[in-house]
C-alpha cells in the first residue's frame, strides 16, 4: 500500500508548496509554489500553479494557470484554463476557454474556446466551439461543427470533416437569429493547408487541400485542391485550381 | 549539413511507400517520425512539406515492417511515455542485439537493486529486466568505448546518470541532448597533465578552443535506435 498522502484545501486566500498530494482543492484564491503531483485537483476559485503539474484528474470551473507543463489523464475546463507549457492530457473537455502552449491528447472535445500557440495532436479532435491553433492540428479524426471562428495553420489526419454548425437544421429563422448574434460569417474555418484521406468541408477558407476523397461543400473558398481518388465541389464553393495527382 | 541532404516531397513519399496521409500523421504523432524531418517549403502550388529522402524512406519501410499494431504501439509507447525512467525492458531482448555489452550492462545496472530471487512460480521463469535509462547508458557508453579509458567510462556513466535522473527521455531528442567526452591538456611549471571531462548538454555547445572533444554521442539518436531495434525484435 502507498503511504497516505496529504490533501490540501484552500478556501480563502492561501499558498501551499509543491509536492505530492492526494487532492488539492481551491475555492478561494490559491497558489501552489513548485511542481506538484496529485490524484485530483479541483478549482472553483482562482488557482495558480507555479510549476509542473502531474495529476489524474484536473477540473476547473474557476480559473487555473499552470506555468509549466501539465500532464493529466483527464482535464475538464468549464471556467478558464491556461497552461504555459505543454499540456499532455488523455482526455480534454473544454466548455470554457483553454489556452496552452502545446497540446497532446487522445481525445479532445471543445465546445467553448481553445487556443494553442503551437501544435495540437490527438487521436480524436471534436470541436463545436471555436479554436485558434498556431501550428499543426493533427488527429486521426477531426470533426468540426462550426460554432465560431476556427483557425489552424495546418490540419492533417485521416478523416477530416467540417460542417456548418447545428442550427441550420433547426429552421432558417433560428439560424438567422443565431447568426445575427454570433455575427454572420463568423462561423468558418481558416487554414493554410488541410491534408487527409477523407475530407468533407463546408464554410472553409484554405490555400491548399490535399487528400484521397474530397468533398468541397457550400461556402468554401479553396485555392488549390489536389486529390488522388475523387473530388466533388458544391456549386456555391469556389475552387481556384484542382488537380488529380 | 542538413542543407546537403536530398529532399523528397510528401506526395512522393506517400506514393512511393503506398501509405496514406492518416498513417503519416499518426506516425508523426506517435513520435515514430521526428518532427524536424518535416520541412516546410513554399512552392508554386503553395506550401509543401519535404523530408530528408534517405531517412524518411528507411524509417517508413521500418515502421511498415512492424505490421502488428501492438508492436507499433509498444514502440511508440517506448518513445513517448513520460515515466520512461521507470520503464523496463527485458534483458533477454536486449541481449539479442548485436551491440549489447554485458560488462557495461553490469556496470550500468549497479545502482539498481539486484533482481529479487525468482519467486517459485510454476508458470515459468520471471523475466529479468533493466530500466530503459540503464539500457541507454549501456548504448551510449558503448559508443565511447574505443576512445575512452576505464576512468573516463566511469566518469561518463556517472554524468549520464545524473543527467538522466528526472529528465523525461522524450526530451532527449527534442533538445538534442548530447554526451561529450572531453580532454584538456594542462601545462604548468614543466609538468603536463591530461584531464578528462564528461558533459551532457543540449547541442550545439561550444567548448573552449583548447578542449578536445574526444567523442560526442547524440543521446536522442541512441535512444531511438534502441527503441526501433526493440520494436523490430518484437515484430
Amino acid at each position: 500500500m502507498n503511504e497516505s498522502k496529504p490533501s490540501a484545501t484552500i478556501a480563502g486566500a492561501g499558498k501551499i508548496s509543491g509536492g505530492t498530494y492526494e487532492r488539492i482543492s481551491i475555492s478561494g484564491a490559491g497558489k501552489v509554489e513548485g511542481d506538484v503531483t496529485a490524484e485530483e485537483i479541483r478549482i472553483s476559485g482562482a488557482g495558480r500553479i507555479d510549476g509542473r503539474v502531474e495529476a489524474k484528474e484536473v477540473e476547473t470551473s474557476g480559473s487555473i494557470v499552470v506555468t509549466k507543463d501539465l500532464v493529466a489523464d483527464e482535464l475538464k475546463v468549464s471556467g478558464s484554463g491556461r497552461v504555459d507549457g505543454h499540456a499532455k492530457v488523455k482526455e480534454l473537455k473544454c466548455s470554457g476557454s483553454f489556452h496552452a502552449g502545446r497540446l497532446s491528447c487522445d481525445y479532445v472535445k471543445v465546445s467553448g474556446r481553445l487556443r494553442v500557440d503551437g501544435d495540437v495532436e490527438s487521436e480524436i479532435f471534436k470541436a463545436s466551439g471555436g479554436f485558434e491553433i498556431g501550428g499543426l492540428l493533427s488527429a486521426d479524426r477531426v470533426e468540426i461543427d462550426l460554432g465560431g471562428r476556427c483557425q489552424a495553420r495546418e490540419i492533417g489526419g485521416g478523416k477530416i470533416s467540417v460542417t456548418r454548425g447545428g442550427w441550420k437544421d433547426k429552421g432558417l429563422l433560428l439560424d438567422g437569429i443565431v447568426r445575427l448574434f454570433v455575427g454572420a460569417g463568423s462561423a468558418e474555418l481558416r487554414a493554410s493547408q488541410i491534408e487527409g484521406d477523407e475530407i468533407v468541408l463546408e464554410e472553409t477558407i484554405a490555400d491548399v487541400v490535399r487528400g484521397k476523397t474530397i468533398e468541397i461543400g457550400p461556402g468554401c473558398q479553396i485555392g488549390r485542391v489536389e486529390y488522388t481518388e475523387s473530388l466533388t465541389v458544391h456549386p456555391s464553393a469556389r475552387v481556384g485550381d484542382q488537380a488529380k495527382v | 549539413m542538413a542543407g546537403e541532404e536530398k529532399l523528397i516531397s510528401k506526395k512522393e513519399v506517400l506514393e512511393r511507400m503506398g501509405i496514406s496521409y492518416g498513417q503519416l500523421y499518426r506516425w508523426r504523432r506517435k513520435g515514430l517520425i521526428p518532427e524536424d524531418w518535416f520541412i516546410r517549403r513554399s512552392t508554386f502550388t503553395g506550401q509543401e512539406t519535404f523530408f530528408p529522402e534517405e531517412k524518411i524512406l528507411e524509417r517508413i519501410a521500418h515502421v511498415k515492417s512492424l505490421k502488428e499494431e501492438h508492436a507499433l504501439d509498444e514502440l511508440a509507447g517506448l518513445i513517448k511515455r513520460k515515466a520512461n525512467a521507470k520503464l523496463e525492458v527485458t534483458l533477454d531482448r536486449l541481449r539479442k542485439l548485436d551491440w549489447w555489452d554485458e560488462r557495461l550492462c553490469e556496470m550500468c545496472r549497479h545502482p539498481e537493486p539486484p533482481v529479487p530471487p525468482e519467486p517459485p512460480s510454476p508458470g515459468g521463469k520471471r523475466k529479468e529486466t533493466i530500466s530503459l535509462n540503464a539500457a541507454l547508458c549501456v548504448a551510449a557508453l558503448r559508443r565511447l568505448r574505443d576512445q575512452a579509458g576505464a576512468e573516463e567510462e566511469d566518469l561518463a556513466k556517472r554524468t549520464l546518470e545524473a543527467a538522466l535522473a528526472g529528465e523525461p527521455l522524450e526530451a532527449l531528442r527534442e533538445r538534442k541532448v548530447t554526451l561529450y567526452l572531453l580532454r584538456k591538456r594542462l601545462r604548468a611549471a614543466g609538468i603536463q597533465a591530461d584531464i578528462s571531462l564528461a558533459a551532457v548538454a543540449s547541442s550545439p555547445v561550444t567548448f573552449d578552443p583548447e578542449t578536445e572533444v574526444v567523442q560526442s554521442v547524440d543521446l536522442g539518436a541512441v535512444l531511438e535506435r534502441i527503441q526501433l531495434e526493440l520494436g523490430k525484435e518484437e515484430a
